[in-house]
């Protein structure tokens, strides 16, 4: 030991100098491994879940599938054959009044709501609780079955017209009205669309508001000038995410007409009709015809809502 | 003319008095235009809590609100509609069903998201937008092949094909909240941890999950909520008594021929149904907002 | 315990358009405290978090002790690091936060909690344990990120302007007590800071970067004495080293003149004997430079030969000393913390302002015209195109 100790400086390592960028390899060879690792089960779920079973769908759209017998290819046929379907144009109809009605609605009134809540009220985090009650349950088979009571012949909402000498009808019952009790009930749950508006809304600077004072602008100026055309983006969001949302609607007409889509096919969502051909009548591929031109209708609306908000969101900076 | 400049400080005060009686009038009438709305909204959910305390045939019996005698039978006689199971079976079942789709949200998004936020790898861009892209994607293109899929493998009512596709990240709608909440974490965090000899489970596992933890009750609470009063789903794959869930099992109260069988039952099983919801809601609001992921750093 | 070398570090960013550091090469011995300063964005973290192994390296190489470490993961390199801002883990209690490493380690619990109970003692940290890192003050949550650096016994600490983020007081308190620690514990240190004070006070040598690459590494008195160049001049040192265009006459054997703009200095030939390149800037324009302190009343230098007469532009009383801001007539030089030293011929003619720090005593006030002396054999001589030092 002592031998070793001497007072000779230790010569310096000989170093070889590997070629350059082994490091970045091996280093983030680990790092794309891990990832591929936390990714695994969204993967699986990504292509199992989702991939396989679309293109499966696009398969059998055009074939005649009953489920018992292996699928049988059709071509066009499933596609021709939804072009003679009165029942699907009812749908259609039905649909297109569903979205095109409820939607406005939701965002007018969760606008409103959020407006008159964000000057300054006291109580705020508990008005917005209670707005959002409705969002939380509205979407259950529950308030389905309730609204039936409440819209029905001897419901509370004839006993609430009956105050004022009006005598209502069956609102359920009556094909005239079903779809607008199904369509009110969408409007009852703009709590969702309402918090998001009021977090937009307290993001605008008090100061926009002190300047439009002095520059001598009233409420209504300064909602149409300043908070307006600040919220376009979220107007977007919400428009964007509620159209997409009501288009895919079931659960409240299925439930509120008995899973019928009734009064004369009054209340039949386009989804409910499909519900019906697959799961009733059993016929997969004439409904994965069917879901094909729902998504693509989908796809054509969002797109036609991205070409517009060119003209009328205005993106700040 | 000569006018007394000096401050006559009780009409000053008589000044304060009616600019503060505007305010106050002003915000009176703010408040009552919202409670008269939310009285409007809510009033059909109380009044159905009520009648459901109340004897059957005194439902209908106009906008009261109070019953005149009070009664539980409703609960009774809702809960055994079907003779056996009861509600419990059905109870159970939707609550098996959550909890499981909770823990396979929360298991899954949270990896999926902490690969997106925080690690590298190739065509990292191209999986995030196609993980976007099926954030919006509608069901029904996919439902019909997973239901033959499930149908073939014999999952028809079992709990399988509402349970495992959340262990499989397909609610991607999660996964970007955890990214966008894992994102803003200080790099430096996870460095330290590397430094500390951590393995990358260990920097999930240990630092990041941690504190993404207001991510993962919102996670939590929206995944108990939607599969909860999820319908679609369960309709199609809970087709047998035994194995239905809570909403399911509502729609027993539809007679055939479109009438009710006992809107009382209905009502107080209504009732119990969505009492989880908004008690999930309600327990989870002060963890939404308690947020210990800033304590850390100023 | 080890060593550390860097040879020919280097960081691109944007296939090489940008050289975060560029060309570092740097032997740092057992046991050294080594500070690399530099202005910010100069790449002093880029260069210690290559070393850390938590940037790639680009080119070049870093050995700790005799290991080659480009291709050793940051846990296995053996380095403990202290971030700007801490990177406590905000969930975990302080005495977690500082066994973190020892339980990934897998070390057994008597002998993690007799460690990190060292560890708090020595930091004075005992009653903070159970406490999470948000309930304590920024000194504390500096020292619980010195805690966990020193608890796992490393052979090098890596620190990333640790005082940075701690108000004036604490910073002077702490300096000190991380200089202690560092010396007791005889720890290899390599310590960033954009600070000066930190580097003259803390470090056995000093390294200085400037756009990424090193322009000095030398003890901090040598460093302040004789800087190598004079960007190095002009970042050490409060107030800055004054520069000024002047130009040398003919050395001779009495010495030799330099003259700035309308004033004369004469120079020794001592003061030239030590500099054996001057000769060659006979007859030519160079940079002189003076410090603050250097500078003189003509009153307490009775015997000074060459004064330089001056009004004084502002007097600033620091309490201890009196800061003189006064013009000359000279050519100013400036020095800017980029690439080119093109800005070092726009001086303006005929006003050059210069600093001096006289007694606190002195009584000179604003507007009073003064003559100073400049100690000629304090002086600091530049070339003026490369802004070296002249020797
Ligand atoms: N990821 C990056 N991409 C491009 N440039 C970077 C990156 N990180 C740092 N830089 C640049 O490298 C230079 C050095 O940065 P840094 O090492 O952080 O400086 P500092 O000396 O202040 O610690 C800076 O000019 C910075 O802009
Ligand atoms: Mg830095």
């Amino acid at each position: 030991m002592s031998e070793v100790e001497t007072s000779v400086a230790r010569p310096k390592p000989v170093r070889v100098r590997p070629p350059p960028n082994t490091s970045r390899s091996s280093l983030s060879r680990m790092e794309n491994r891990a990832a591929y690792w936390f990714l695994l089960p969204w993967l699986a779920g990504f292509f199992f879940i989702t991939v396989v079973p679309m293109l499966a769908s696009a398969y059998l759209s055009f074939t005649d599938y009953r489920v018992l017998k292996p699928p049988q290819w059709v071509g066009l046929q499933n596609y021709v054959a939804m072009t003679h379907d009165r029942r699907l144009f009812v749908s259609v109809g039905v649909t297109l009044r569903y979205v095109l009605i409820s939607v406005p609605l939701v965002l007018i009134f969760s606008l409103a709501v959020a407006a008159l809540l964000n000057r300054g009220l006291k109580g705020l985090a508990i008005y917005r609780s209670l707005f959002y009650v409705p969002s939380l349950i509205g979407a259950s088979v529950g308030i389905g079955m309730l609204w039936r009571e409440v819209f029905g012949a001897r419901g509370i909402f004839n006993s609430f017209l009956a105050l004022f000498g009006i005598k209502g009808a069956g609102w359920m019952s009556s094909p005239g009205t079903a779809l607008y009790t199904v369509i009110g009930l969408n409007v009852w749950t703009f709590g969702a669309a309402m918090v998001i508006f009021l977090a937009a809304l307290r993001q605008i600077p008090e100061s926009y508001y002190e300047a439009a004072s002095l520059d001598g602008a009233n409420a209504l100026q300064k909602f149409r000038r300043i908070t307006l055309p600040l919220l376009t983006p979220v107007i977007f969001f919400n428009l964007v995410l509620n159209t997409i949302g009501a288009f895919q609607s079931f659960t409240q007409a299925f439930v509120v007409s008995g899973g019928t889509g009734g009064p004369v096919d009054s209340t039949l969502l386009y989804t409910i009709y499909l519900y019906q051909r697959a799961f009733q009548h059993l016929e997969m591929g004439y409904a994965s015809a069917m879901a094909w031109v729902l998504l693509a209708t989908i796809a054509a609306f969002t797109a036609l809502l991205f070409w517009s908000s060119r003209f009328w969101v205005f993106y700040g900076d | 003319m000569v006018t007394d400049r000096r401050l006559d400080s009780r009409s000053l005060a008589a000044h304060r008095r009616t600019r503060k009686l505007r305010r106050n009038l002003r915000g009176i009438g703010l408040h009552a235009i919202l409670i008269v709305l939310l009285i409007a909204m809510l009033y059909p959910v109380i009044w159905m809590v009520l009648s459901s305390l109340r004897p059957e045939d005194e439902i209908f019996g106009g906008l009261g609100l109070i019953p005149k005698s009070w009664t539980i039978e409703n609960y009774v006689k809702g809960w055994q509609l079907s003779g056996n199971p009861t509600f419990a079976a059905f109870f159970i079942n939707s609550f098996i069903i959550s909890a499981l789709a909770v823990v396979g949200n929360l298991i899954s998004c949270s990896m999926a998201g902490y690969a997106f936020a925080r690690l590298h790898f190739p065509f990292k861009w191209l999986w995030f937008a196609l993980m976007l892209g099926t954030i919006m994607l509608p069901i029904h293109a996919q439902m019909i092949p997973q239901y033959i899929f499930f149908l073939k493998i014999g999952w028809v009512n079992t709990i399988l094909p509402l349970v495992v596709p959340k262990f499989l990240a397909t609610d991607a709608f999660y996964i970007f909240l955890m990214v966008q909440f894992m994102r803003s974490l200080p790099a430096e965090l996870e460095q330290a941890a590397v430094l500390d000899g951590a393995s990358y489970w260990q920097r999930y596992w240990r630092i990041i999950l941690p504190l993404t933890m207001p991510a993962l009750v919102t996670t939590a609470v929206f995944t108990f909520i939607h599969t909860y009063n999820d319908f679609l789903g369960q309709l199609i794959y809970l087709t047998d008594v035994k194995s239905m869930t809570v909403p399911v099992a509502l729609r027993l109260f539809l007679d055939p021929s479109g009438g009710q069988s006992s809107v009382g039952g209905l009502f107080a099983m209504v009732v119990l149904s969505i009492a989880p919801v908004l008690g999930f809601f309600l327990a989870s609001q002060r963890l939404l907002t308690k947020g210990i992921a800033t304590q850390g750093f100023k | 315990m080890a060593s550390v070398s860097l040879e020919g570090l280097t960081k691109s960013y944007g296939n090489g358009v940008l050289k975060a550091v560029n060309d570092l090469n740097l032997e740092i011995e057992d046991g050294e405290f080594v500070v690399l300063v530099g202005p910010s964005g100069c790449g002093k973290s880029t260069a210690l978090r290559m070393i850390a192994g938590l940037e790639e390296i680009s080119d070049g190489g870093v050995w700790i002790g005799d290991q080659f470490v480009n291709d050793v993961h940051p846990k296995d390199r053996d380095v403990a690091m202290v971030f700007q801002n801490y990177a406590l883990y905000p969930h975990m209690t302080v005495f977690d936060n500082i066994a973190f490493a020892l339980q990934i380690a897998g070390m057994p619990r008597d002998e993690i909690r007799r460690r990190v109970e060292d560890a708090a003692r020595t930091l004075e940290l005992t009653d903070y344990l159970k406490r999470r890192p948000g309930q304590l003050s920024g000194g504390q949550r500096q020292r619980v990120a010195m805690g966990r650096a020193i608890v796992r016994q490393p052979a090098v600490f890596l620190m990333d302007e640790p005082l940075s983020n701690l108000d004036a007081k604490l910073r002077v308190q702490m300096r000190a007590e991380i200089s202690k620690l560092q010396r007791r514990l005889g720890v290899t240190t390599i310590y960033v800071t954009h600070d000066q004070v930190e580097a003259m006070t803390m470090g056995d040598r000093v390294a200085l970067l400037r756009d990424g690459n090193l322009q000095q590494v030398a003890p901090p008195s040598v460093m302040y004495d004789e800087p190598a160049n004079m960007f190095v001049a002009a970042f050490l040192g409060s107030p800055s080293m004054n520069l000024l265009w002047g130009e040398l006459g003919e050395v001779s054997a009495s010495g030799t003149t330099l003259k700035l703009g309308g004033q004369t200095l004469l120079l020794t030939t001592e003061k030239i004997a030590g500099l054996r390149r001057l000769g060659a800037y006979a007859n030519r324009a160079v940079v002189v430079g003076i410090r603050p302190e250097d500078i003189y009343p003509a009153a307490d230098r009775p015997g000074a030969t060459s004064k330089i007469r001056s009004n004084i532009d502002l007097v600033e009383a620091l309490g201890s000393d009196k800061v003189l801001h006064f013009s000359i007539d000279a050519r100013q030089a400036l020095v800017k913390s980029s690439d080119s030293l093109d800005e070092l011929n726009h001086g303006e003619a005929g006003k050059a302002h210069c600093v001096a720090r006289l007694n606190a005593r002195t009584p000179l006030r604003m507007g009073d015209d003064v003559d100073l002396v400049f100690d000629t054999d304090r002086l600091h001589f530049f070339d003026g195109e490369t802004g070296e030092a002249i020797r």
